[in-house]
């Protein structure tokens, strides 16, 4: 068996198919990316929308708390399909990228939101109490005393789940994203032996994620505060 | 024209649909047991084991959590019988989720295996205590309390995660939503129901976890 992948070896890797393949795994970094930091600024947005205080924004927070509850517990591939059928029902047309970058985005807000709660909570609520003695008002609160504490927390698990989504996203593969799952099945399906194929998809995801999930820990590591160290 | 949502046609299949919520559930609580035994063994492994023991645990930990599930079940699948290991679509499902949630697991176990204080290990070493008789009750039954919140919350994750068996053919939920989607065309209808069976499973298991986790380790559980 051994032999057959020594034997497809050579055919396989030529200069056309290994461009491909970088180029789907281009496509696979870019839409966790892009989705991630998207999800990022509007999950950072619901979170500020759900610690707001007074009824005037109750029916906001009704429907923040809502979106992030639901969104955290919907799959991947179901969220992928719902937005897939309705960009068709809703006639846009699109590519299948950007299908994929709306339902990237869709899940990482509601999860990011989560991560930016937990960070703005984590700063002291003496220090929220103080701010508002001083008559900050709410947005400056956030931007003078609160976010310059609590990025160092939100930040680690942000990225840790940016890591993460970057393999969920092949499930994109299945609405056909040219990402690097579907390369690999392109390339199944060309005749090269299957495990040649997924054992290369694998060694690239994990190129891929492995240097930034040890980035991801250095940077936990680094920031975390003096006296968690 | 525009589409119209109309639910007439997929009301009569929630009870199947339903059914595979069931299988769902099944694999996720599957794979998760046998994940955790995974787990539980390769922490122990990083906590006692020499170097010998160590690095092979630190390889399937950092090979797992870095490749895509999706994939993997892929390698099971489509690689494995070339080399004359043929296994049904749910088989290669539950093997590759299982292998997946063991990596997870032994990370997280390991974190907790860490978190016990040197000296109650060595306090169980006075009193004769052999390696798996510490662990069994000095280690887990004070880890389980700040274990229990990042296992549940796995656990979530896992059921979720059973959605890709629909890619294989295996027919839980998701798969049983594509079937009725090609019968019915009710795309939009379908997979919304889809979400929302989803979204009452995974709350009914968090709470459940979260009165479990209160009641047996008094852990600090909120769900919301």
């Amino acid at each position: 068996m051994l032999q057959q992948l020594f034997d497809a070896a050579p055919r396989f890797f030529s200069y056309y198919n290994i461009l491909f393949l970088l180029q789907a795994l281009v496509a696979t970094f870019l839409l966790s990316l892009v989705g991630c930091v998207l999800g990022f600024l509007l999950g950072f947005v619901l979170a500020v929308t759900r610690r707001t205080t007074g009824w005037r924004m109750a029916p906001l927070r009704a429907l923040v708390v809502t979106y992030t509850e639901a969104f955290r517990r919907i799959p991947f591939l179901v969220t992928l399909m719902l937005v897939f059928f309705a960009f068709q029902a809703a006639r846009l047309d699109t590519s299948v990228f950007v299908v994929a970058l709306c339902s990237v985005c869709l899940i990482a807000t509601a999860f990011i939101a989560e991560i930016v709660r937990s960070g703005l909570d984590s700063v002291h609520r003496n220090q929220w109490d103080a701010a508002t003695a001083m008559n900050l008002s709410y947005l400056q609160t956030l931007r003078y005393v609160v976010v310059p504490q609590a990025w160092k927390v939100m930040l680690p698990p942000a990225f840790s789940f940016f890591v993460l989504f970057i393999k969920d996203t092949a499930l994109a593969s299945q609405i056909g994203v040219i990402e690097l799952t579907f390369a690999g099945k392109v390339m199944a399906n060309k005749g090269f032996p299957a495990a040649l194929t997924f054992g290369t998809v694998l060694v690239l995801y994990f190129a891929l994620s492995w240097p930034l999930a040890r980035f991801g820990r250095w940077m936990e590591a680094r920031l975390a505060p003096a006296r968690a160290r | 024209m525009a589409y119209s949502i109309d639910f007439s046609d997929i009301w009569p299949r929630l009870p199947y649909l339903l059914g595979g919520a069931w299988l769902s559930l099944q694999i996720a609580f599957l794979a998760f047991c046998g994940g955790m035994v995974i787990g539980l063994f390769g922490a122990m492994a990083q906590a006692f084991g020499g170097p010998w023991v160590r690095r092979p645990v630190d390889a399937y930990v950092s090979l797992f959590t870095n490749t895509p599930q999706l994939v993997q079940i892929y390698f099971i699948f489509f690689a494995l019988p070339d080399w004359g290991v043929l296994l049904s679509p749910y088989h290669a499902v539950l093997i590759g989720m299982t292998l997946n949630a063991g990596a997870y697991l032994t990370q997280i176990q390991r974190a907790g295996f860490a978190s016990v204080h040197r000296p109650e290990i060595e306090a169980a070493e006075t009193l004769g205590f052999s390696k798996l008789q510490s662990v069994r009750y000095v280690i887990l039954p004070h880890i389980m309390r700040t274990l229990f919140p990042p296992l549940s919350n796995l656990y979530i994750l896992m059921t979720l995660g059973t959605s890709m068996a629909a890619v294989f053919g295996v027919e839980e939920l998701t798969g049983r939503a594509f079937n009725v989607n090609s019968e019915t065309f009710r795309s939009i209808e379908v997979f919304s129901l889809t979400a929302v069976v989803y979204i009452l499973i995974t709350f009914v298991a968090t709470f459940l976890l979260a009165g479990a986790g209160r009641k047996l380790f008094r852990a600090r559980m909120n769900v919301f």
